[in-house]
């Protein structure tokens, strides 16, 4: 998958237009980043890239570039 | 009292009652992965008198509960230390016909995904072997000490015991 098919993803799992999701984006500025959008991801992860996470790992994550450079690191980014 | 599970009517608004009770019966469960449940849909329901008057139907967003319930109790079947299943999202849903007075939905619920914090469960609703809804739900769990002390899953307890006194 390539990093604007992630951020397309993450944009549907956010509930954003499209565009609207930079790579810098913070959690913060994002609305649907919520406690229910956590557990949204942390479903995706499992789902689309087969990686199970943690309470602990999805804290980390504060910003869509995290979310980028996590799957990097797994090897599921092109 | 309630028709369905003779119990107490839980609440009543001008003299009408609503028990949340959507899952008659578990015909199958193979916990943590599968479930096929039935609900007999009463002519008596009372949402039939509103939804809709000469055109009666089953709402949507009871076929919904219908489904969440029934994979719910697929979920705590397979783990109930880690808590109660709520539903979290309805990731999809699709109503294809119209469910009906006097007709047996048949609930199925495979479990795609079940982790510690969170599952996903692809559902559905058929009527005589046709499907007449289907929904992508989320799932979270919610600590049993939330509840009251005497929470208990009557359909789940009875489907597992009926099931152990099997020889």
């Amino acid at each position: 998958m390539t990093e604007e098919q992630v951020i397309a993803w993450l944009g549907e799992v956010f509930e954003c237009r499209a565009g609207e999701l930079t790579a810098d984006r913070s959690r913060d500025d994002i609305p649907a980043w919520d406690s229910l959008g956590v557990l949204t991801l942390m479903a995706g992860f499992d789902e689309k890239f087969g990686l199970v996470m943690s309470a602990d790992d999805m804290q980390k994550l504060q910003r869509v570039g995290d979310v980028l450079a996590l799957l990097r690191s797994r090897g599921k980014l092109d | 009292m309630c028709s369905r599970c003779s119990a107490p009517a839980a609440s009543s608004t001008e003299g009408i009652t609503l028990r949340f009770i959507l899952v008659d019966e578990i015909l199958e469960l193979t916990p943590g992965r599968e479930i096929i449940a039935q609900r007999r849909i009463s002519p008596d329901e009372e949402f039939f008198q509103d939804h809709f008057p000469g055109f009666p139907v089953v709402p949507g967003v009871l076929l919904t509960e219908m489904m969440a319930q029934a994979a719910g109790k697929c979920l705590y079947a397979e783990d109930t230390a880690r808590g109660i299943p709520m539903l979290a999202k309805i990731t999809s849903a699709s109503f294809r016909d119209w469910v009906r007075p006097g007709q047996v939905a048949i609930l199925r619920s495979h479990i795609r995904s079940s982790r510690p914090e969170f599952a996903t469960a692809d559902c559905q609703v058929d009527v005589e072997n046709r499907q007449m809804a289907d929904a992508q739900l989320l799932f979270t769990f919610l600590p049993r000490e939330r509840f009251g002390a005497g929470y208990e899953d009557a359909v789940l307890t009875r489907f597992l015991n009926r099931s152990r006194a099997r020889p």
